[in-house]
């Protein structure tokens, strides 16, 4: 890792269940708040949420839990949870065998025996040789990428050795794989449109998305009926569903409440011209409302700024920008978007809480309803931050 | 409500929908705290029909329960309105209409209430379609329905409508609004978007208007219980378009309002009819039965069909996977029976 100054992390969102969110206080968080647990100081270099509770890990390998789920344990290089099972990758002894894969049940508190164990093969320098990306190769994908784990069985899934994973990433009914070349595939469910082939038809086996061939991509992001991915030079592609306006499309639910904000007066802002679809688009006239968007379409933020890092919640969607701005829409109903409210969106807006702190955003973890970020104290020479 | 929209519908875990239901019933307590607030209870019953639209059945149908004292509640407070149109009076606009030149065509056979024997050796055991005279006289929904009565059973009750002229078309979409809604913004003006109250089970939902219904007595000689009968309200303006496609029951389909223009294929004619191949519209031709492209679909033009105007009071069996398509001719109100 470069050296850089330690940042904080913090959440806001759903955390009815007590779930490490800024104090802990209440059943949700509007505002971003930083994190309370495991406690100050804690360097937390990777959180995981499901639906009810949260994963923390530090780098120096302390797990924590909070909220349905709890227990805490160390030797712990990564996490990930979902309401089945929490995945954890445990160190392995530095001669001898590699690490361990433990899949818990997450109400075990991680107490007694995990519910299986995986013992992986031992490989030189994979983690922190990453180029600087500690977070690539990240569970569910098993270092190595020869594999990966599903909440669901069969729990151990091979991939095929001609795709060289570099991060994979799963949605509530579908999986995103980002290779080493930079494409994407898809497969999964495809109901919502999420595979981004241009049909509803499910894909049993990885699915390469040719509407993006010839764009390398640097980042994917599953959300649970909605996929997002940056290119290498700060684009954002998103498919799937958009009836919260999780696409940044306009959504006819957000219209017909009224509720929504996206639409501000006196703003100078693009309006639909926005939206330009990606080459191979069949579609004529922009319909005015767009429920399901089964192939990418290129989305722009405010000012043209690039991105850097996604994430999706259920059905939320946060970037982080090169320049260190937070940007969030989709559903808001448990503040999850960070705007101090409860309203969904179905245009980007910033986070202001992290300009107001004068706080560079460096990442972005979503959980199925909250969002968790983690920034650092802008430097006053204003020299670029190498990227996360 | 998430788990709700994972997966296939008939793949969602009933315990799911259940939660959901019991989510409805709390939320309708709640709202119904003010009982002079007529918007929340309007609301209260909006949540209701939700619970029953999606949820799965608990506690004795309270949610059906509630609806109905929340319905009469909200009745009571209302003032009569004004003379409603009728749907007679539509009849006489037809201008735009075309009628096919359905005496030029091979016609569905009619009979006057043939005995069950009679109906099973000559239509129902060879798969024969016939249109049936005389069967539903007897029913409240012949000389009762209006939409002035519909109007004042089921008024604020909320319901799906389909938006678009067909449901292979790519603007089509499915949204709630209540029956008041429906009918004064897709029947009385000549909207240019056609709404359509299609394949839904209102009687379900709606138990008074199941009151005016009964089920053919043909239905006996099918294999399933009467309880697992499908009964679906199939309720819009003129012009309602229903691709040619099949279904996995046998049908009848009673006709209320209004006359429907219908076309009937043999499932032996299925290659001319070029199904989509997607499973999703495995069951639906691509042709455009009153416009077909001949050059895409050349089979078709040679495949034999019969053929009829399906007027109030008449009932239509369609047999199990034959293919038919369906075009309104005026306002209707029809109700079909799918059962095995």
């Amino acid at each position: 890792m470069a050296e850089e100054r330690r940042g904080s992390w913090f959440g806001f969102g759903f955390c009815g269940f007590g779930q490490a969110l800024g104090s802990g206080r209440g059943r949700q968080v509007h505002s971003p708040e930083p994190l309370a647990t495991p406690g100050p100081g804690a360097d937390v270099c990777r959180v995981s949420a499901s639906w009810s509770y949260t994963a923390v890990v530090t780098r120096g390998g302390q797990l924590q839990l909070s909220g349905a789920a709890g227990g805490a344990a160390g030797g712990c290089r990564d996490a990930w949870a979902s309401e089945a099972l929490l995945l954890v990758l445990r160190a392995g002894p530095a001669v001898g065998p590699g690490p361990e894969l433990q899949a818990w049940a997450p109400d075990s508190a991680l107490r007694g025996e995990p519910l299986w164990t995986h013992t992986l093969v031992p490989e030189a320098g994979q983690e922190d040789a990453a180029g600087g990306k500690p977070q690539a190769r990240a569970l569910p994908l098993l270092p190595g990428a020869r594999a990966y784990v599903s909440p669901r069985p069969p729990f151990y899934r091979p991939l095929a050795p001609e795709l060289r994973a570099r991060r994979l990433e799963l949605g509530g009914e579908h999986a995103l794989l980002l290779d080493e070349a930079g494409q994407v595939f898809s497969w999964g469910q495809g109901r919502h449109g999420q595979l981004g082939h241009g049909t509803l038809e499910a894909t049993p086996e990885p699915r390469l998305l040719e509407a993006l061939q010839g764009l390398p991509m640097a980042e994917v992001a599953a959300g649970g009926w909605h996929s997002v991915c940056v290119s290498e030079t700060g684009d954002i592609y998103v498919w799937g569903w958009n009836e919260s306006g999780q696409l940044a499309l306009p959504a006819r639910s957000l219209a017909e409440d009224g509720k929504t904000v996206a639409r501000e007066a006196g703003r100078p802002h693009e309006g639909d011209s926005n939206m330009r679809r990606t080459v191979g688009s069949e579609d004529g006239a922009p319909a005015p409302f767009i429920a399901i968007q089964p192939f990418p379409a290129l989305l722009d933020l405010p000012q043209g700024a690039e991105a850097a890092q996604a994430s999706c919640g259920s059905r939320h969607t946060a970037v982080v920008t090169r320049t260190g701005e937070l940007y969030t829409w989709g559903w808001g109903k448990y503040g999850q978007l960070g705007h101090q409210d409860t309203t969904s969106l179905d245009r980007p807006r910033r986070v202001e809480y992290f300009v107001d702190k004068r706080l560079r955003v460096r990442a972005v973890s979503c959980g199925l309803w909250n969002t968790y970020v983690y920034a650092v104290e802008k430097q006053e020479s204003g020299q670029p931050q190498p990227r996360v | 409500w998430e788990k709700l929209n994972t997966g296939p519908w008939q793949d969602v875990h009933k315990d799911w929908r259940r939660v959901y239901a019991f989510g409805c019933l709390l939320k309708a307590t709640c709202l119904c705290d003010e009982p002079g607030n007529a918007p929340a209870v309007a609301e209260a019953l909006r949540v209701c029909d939700m619970g029953l639209l999606m949820g799965a059945a608990i506690h004795g149908d309270v949610l059906l329960k509630v609806a109905a004292v929340l319905q009469a509640h909200l009745r009571s407070g209302k003032r009569p309105g004004a003379a409603q149109e009728q749907p007679s009076t539509k009849k006489a606009r037809n201008t735009g209409v075309s009628v096919p030149d359905v005496a030029s065509e091979r016609p569905v056979p009619r009979l006057r209430c043939p005995s069950l024997q009679q109906f099973r050796k000559q239509f129902l055991a060879p798969g024969r379609p016939v249109i049936l005279e005389g069967v539903v006289d007897q029913w409240p929904c012949m000389t009762k329905w209006s939409l002035e009565y519909l109007q004042e059973i089921a008024g604020c009750r909320t319901v799906p409508v389909e938006v678009g002229s067909r449901y292979t078309d790519e603007d089509w979409s499915q949204t709630l609004m209540t029956v008041n809604e429906f009918i004064s913004k897709y029947l009385r003006d000549e909207s240019s978007d056609v709404g359509y109250l299609a394949q839904h089970q209102l009687f379900d939902q709606i138990p008074e208007l199941k009151r005016d219904i009964s089920i053919p007595d043909y239905c006996c000689l099918g294999d399933g219980e009467e309880d697992q009968i499908t009964i679906n309200a199939w309720f819009g303006p003129r012009g309602t378009v229903s691709p040619l496609h099949q279904d996995p029951q046998q049908n009848f389909l009673v006709q209320v309002i209004g006359r429907k223009y219908i076309r009937l294929y043999s499932p032996q004619e299925s290659e001319a009819l070029y199904p989509h191949e997607t499973h999703l519209l495995h069951n639906t031709s691509q042709v455009d039965v009153e416009n077909p492209d001949l050059e895409r679909f050349p089979r078709f033009a040679e495949a034999p069909f019969l053929s009829c105007v399906l007027s109030p009071g008449e009932v239509l069996f369609i047999p199990v996977r034959y293919w038919h398509y369906v075009r309104a001719l005026d306002l209707s109100f029809s109700v079909s029976f799918w059962w095995s």
